[in-house]
């Protein structure tokens, strides 16, 4: 079925249609592709400070709301040094 | 997992849900719907600023335009309960075809009534087992989502009783 299967259990990035970068454990979707996202976290960017890290625990996200799902490769995603990584927030979906 | 059967076994639970429009709402999980839409108890709607805030005692979202669910992390340990009573069910079923526990007293009784009887009861057991006299209570003893505690007004906390 759908390539999300082989993400489950594993840790992904989710761009949402408001910009807004969480990532977490994929523990379920649906064919609308609302997600379940255990122990999620939103990383949001600055350009003025290092990218900070929300925890906002159990989710589940609707389909409508997803723009991108990424598999996160842990290892290099434990190296990265949040605190001095600066970028521009992203945008709003413009329909 | 899927998540309409998270949000199902979230019944009863206190949860955040945000719009499209901004707008948030903590309350109490009253049901659900296979399209998402959800009714709350004691909820607090809380503007897409964050500086205004509604008290209502109860409210109806339309699932089409939640962006997305907050929920305790210990719900999802109840799905897998949930899921396991539901199989235990199916496979007591299968075995006690023609009549099962609570209907043994009775005697086996011919194959067809049991029969309907145990579907019925299977149905109860697993489809409306949140949604029943428990949750309710629940509900009305826990206070409507914690998180702009400080911010409410005291009056809430007295009309609950």
């Amino acid at each position: 079925m759908s390539g999300l299967e082989s993400y489950i259990n594993h840790t992904v990035s989710i761009i949402t249609a408001d910009g807004r970068n969480f990532i977490g454990t994929l523990k379920g979707f649906d064919q609308t592709i609302n997600i379940i996202i255990d122990e999620c976290h939103e990383r949001v960017f600055s350009t003025t400070s290092g990218i900070e890290q929300i925890v906002l625990g159990l989710h589940i996200i609707r389909g409508d709301n997803i723009a991108v799902i990424g598999l996160i490769d842990e290892t290099i995603d434990s190296r990265l040094d949040l605190a001095n990584i600066r970028g521009e927030p992203l945008g709003p979906v413009v329909h | 997992m899927l998540p309409l059967s998270l949000l199902k076994t979230a019944q009863s639970h206190p949860m955040l849900v945000e719009l499209k429009n901004g707008e948030t709402y903590n309350g109490h999980l009253v049901s659900c719907d296979s399209w998402m839409n959800i009714n709350l108890r004691d909820v607090i709607c809380t503007s897409k600023d964050g500086d205004r805030f509604w008290r209502m005692p109860e409210c109806y979202i339309r699932g089409s335009t939640i962006k997305y669910l907050r929920i305790p992390d210990e719900v999802i340990d109840m799905v897998k309960e949930d899921a396991q009573a539901k199989s235990r069910n199916r496979t007591e079923m299968n075995k006690n075809r023609g009549g099962n526990s609570s209907q043994n007293q009775r005697g086996g009784g011919g194959g067809g009534r049991p029969g309907g009887g145990n579907r019925n009861n299977a149905g109860n057991r697993s489809g409306q087992g949140y949604g029943g006299g428990p949750s309710n209570n629940a509900m009305r003893l826990g206070g409507a989502a914690g998180q702009q505690g400080n911010r409410l007004p005291h009056a809430a906390k007295n009309n609950r009783k």
